[in-house]
């Protein structure tokens, strides 16, 4: 009977599934992989809970990066990442057909089998988002001079874009808040940055923005406006590049000062 | 009114050199990778970062501002021209340090553009640039983008310099022809302007070959040199303007070509009379397409435009119009033609032009996945076998593909109202659209 595995929906509780679906199931490859809160009854199946560990997720990852190489993990993580309740399917799914192929690197290049192209089609999209993520996120200096940002993404691309501050902004002081997910990447000036969950934060807290950062802010949204030709002016274009829905945190865009 | 030698306020002062510097078109912070070293602040990301986007729909990457609005020369088609009176102001290098550094820390900015009116002479005013740069890249260890503008009539040394501090550097080719620049723009020549762009092409090449040798040698203007000019102030074709664009990509390795659609600010008898059309977006957007299939689809102008038709199709862009006319290269089999024949198809991009060629080689391919990789199926479908099968019936014909194509497509009003005639002597090639709809983002690069 095929079995369904279920888990929470993170990064670590999905690996835990998939390690246990590949330890009992990859030779008959019936399997499948369903999100805690999100699971559609299918007959015919048993379900059954994941026991989910760090250990286990750490042993997926070092398979994918041993067996599919680093490009390939690349793909299946940010997949993980994606809101499609599907991707636990889509991931095993890669990871089961890769088995199949003689040169398992190549796995990522077979897009006409629909679990790989599926894999393609979520990391794709979080990776676009997480692009958007470090183009349109907005830090505001609080008065204790730490930089704070906060950002409601679809996805959980907070892993994807702390990287790029960090090595942006090495000598500073920065909070990225994940409103969606209530996840904090947290970085200390001078050292690596780390990922925060389970913490209940006051937001008024971080409403205190230093005298400073006012002054800045008139600048930048003088600046934004002045910038624009008058002659070509169009809101569409401008929807088609910066979707409204990105704009909710962005300076540029709010109109009072808090 | 403000006083002479008052103090203007620094929200007064970038107001006016912002919307002084508003015209240039390059805002791209794209061409060099570079990881932050961790005693400053910054990095760069090789396909560049838009962080914004301006009501007129195009990206805000770079601090864009003029170092000074003063100026000693007088173009026709410049705010700043000398002639003009507006209010003055020039900036520190301290202000601009500060400007860049708050705004970079709060993600606003990629990094810094800098150009600038002439101050006394082009040597005086790159002094002052200069100054501001090595200011921000060694006192406050920048190491963000920046993209400086050179002067022409600029001493080499001191281009040299710069060049060491600067990611990007350009010198404005302003108009595509000669005697259209003698026309508008009568203190600068083709000569001063070409004089830089040799010397920063020969730097870059000696440079790299400095990199081989010393992996750690400093990089002189690493993300490449641009240019824009700017189209439909003077007569010139589409034709001429993309033989210019490609002399310019071939003999001076040239990243990118920018095109400007002339916006008058100026009344002027040497410039083109105020239309009430706007600027020329569509004609702007044509040559962006066409300068795409120069740079990554392996095309030439002369495949393109020819003395007959000298001229982009205001209805079908350059790609369509150029298969439609080569219909005895069609239809290709996805499954067998090389990558550059893939290349040429509508509807297939240079993305999804090498997934075909990589899925290909796993098992054979159908319409139903190369939808799936992004190739846009109703250009496409016209052009195309699959196994051996089209999509439709289709006749390989000229008129019957045309129909089918301009149905699908969307076209800006205006255009649609005229129909198939034939364009006469007396149309006007600086053709305007108002609120272009299929017009992508020009900032990528």
């Amino acid at each position: 009977m095929r079995r369904i595995y279920v888990c929470h929906d993170d990064v670590t509780g999905l690996f835990s599934a998939i390690y246990d679906a590949w330890r009992e199931r990859r030779e008959s490859g019936d399997a499948g992989i369903a999100l805690r809160g999100n699971i559609e009854q299918q007959l015919f199946c048993e379900y059954v809970e994941t026991e989910e560990q760090e250990k286990k997720a750490v042993a997926v990852e070092r398979l994918i990066k041993k067996h599919l190489g680093m490009e390939a993990y690349g793909k299946l993580y940010a997949a993980a990442l994606s809101t499609d309740p599907v991707k636990g399917d889509a991931v095993l799914g890669t990871m089961l057909a890769a088995r199949r192929l003689s040169d398992s690197h190549k796995i990522m290049d077979n897009l006409t089998n629909p679990s790989v192209e599926k894999v393609f089609e979520l990391s794709r999209r979080v990776y676009n988002e997480a692009h958007f993520f470090k183009e349109f996120l907005r830090f505001k200096e609080l008065t204790s001079g730490i930089l704070f940002a906060r950002i409601d993404p679809k996805s959980q691309v907070v892993t994807l874009i702390a990287p790029h501050f960090a090595d942006r902004l090495p000598l500073e002081n920065w909070v990225i808040y994940d409103r969606t997910h209530k996840v904090f990447a947290v970085h200390e000036a001078r050292k690596q940055w780390a990922l925060v969950s389970g913490v209940d934060v006051d937001e008024s807290r971080m409403e205190d923005v230093s005298e400073g950062e006012q002054e800045m802010r008139r600048l930048w949204k003088g600046f934004c406006k002045t910038i624009a030709i008058e002659e070509r002016k169009s809101s569409q274009r401008q929807r088609q590049n910066l979707p409204l829905w990105y704009r909710v945190n962005m300076t540029e865009f709010q109109e009072t000062y808090s | 009114m403000q006083a002479i030698g008052e103090k203007m306020s620094m929200y007064e002062k970038l107001n006016i050199l912002t919307d002084a510097a508003k015209y240039d078109v390059a805002c791209t912070s794209s061409g060099v990778d570079r990881r932050g070293d961790g005693t400053g602040i910054g990095n760069c990301e090789k396909a560049g970062i838009c962080h914004s986007f301006s009501a007129d729909g195009r990206c805000i990457s770079l601090l864009k501002i003029l170092f000074t609005n003063e100026c000693i020369y007088d173009c026709k088609y410049c705010v700043n021209r000398s002639s003009n009176d507006v209010v003055r102001t020039s900036f520190t290098p301290d202000e601009i340090c500060r400007l860049t550094m708050e705004f970079y820390r709060r993600n606003y900015i990629e990094g810094l553009f800098l150009s600038s009116g002439i101050l006394k002479s082009p040597d005086y005013t790159m002094e002052l640039i200069y100054a501001a740069l090595l200011k921000l890249r060694k006192e406050h260890r920048f190491q963000g983008y920046i993209h400086v503008k050179a002067i022409p009539g600029t001493s080499m040394e001191l281009l040299q310099r710069i060049g060491y501090l600067a990611d990007r550097m350009s010198v404005n080719l302003e108009l595509p022809t000669r005697e259209s620049l003698r026309l508008l723009a009568p203190h600068k020549s083709r000569k001063n302007i070409l004089a830089p762009m040799r010397f920063v092409q020969n730097g870059r090449k000696e440079n790299k070959q400095e990199l081989m040798i010393y992996r750690h040698a400093p990089q002189f203007v690493p993300a490449g040199q641009s240019t824009q000019m700017i189209i439909g102030a003077t007569p010139e074709t589409d034709f001429q303007i993309m033989q210019v664009a490609e002399t310019l990509y071939q003999k001076f390795d040239l990243k990118r070509v920018f095109y400007s659609a002339f916006v008058p600010v100026n009344e002027d008898k040497a410039l083109p009379a105020r239309t009430g059309e706007g600027p020329p977006l569509l004609r702007e957007h044509r040559l962006y397409q066409a300068d795409w299939l120069l740079r990554y689809y392996h095309f030439h102008v002369s495949e393109l435009l020819n003395e007959e038709n000298p001229n982009f199709n205001v209805l079908l862009d350059p790609k369509c119009n150029w298969a439609i006319q080569n219909l005895d290269v069609f239809p290709v089999e996805i499954n067998k033609a090389d990558y550059k024949l893939l290349l040429r198809v509508p509807g297939i991009g240079y993305t999804s032009a090498s997934r075909i060629v990589k899925a290909r080689r796993m098992g054979s391919v159908d319409f139903s996945d190369l939808k799936k990789m992004g190739v846009v199926l109703k250009r496409a479908l016209y052009f195309i076998t699959c196994k051996g099968r089209m999509m439709y019936p289709v006749r390989m014909e000229q008129d019957f593909i045309l129909r089918n194509i301009l149905g699908t497509e969307r076209i800006p009003d205006s255009v649609r109202g005229m129909g198939y005639r034939q364009m006469s002597l007396f149309d006007d090639v600086r053709f305007t659209v108002r609120g272009e709809k299929n017009e992508k983002n020009i900032c990528l690069s």
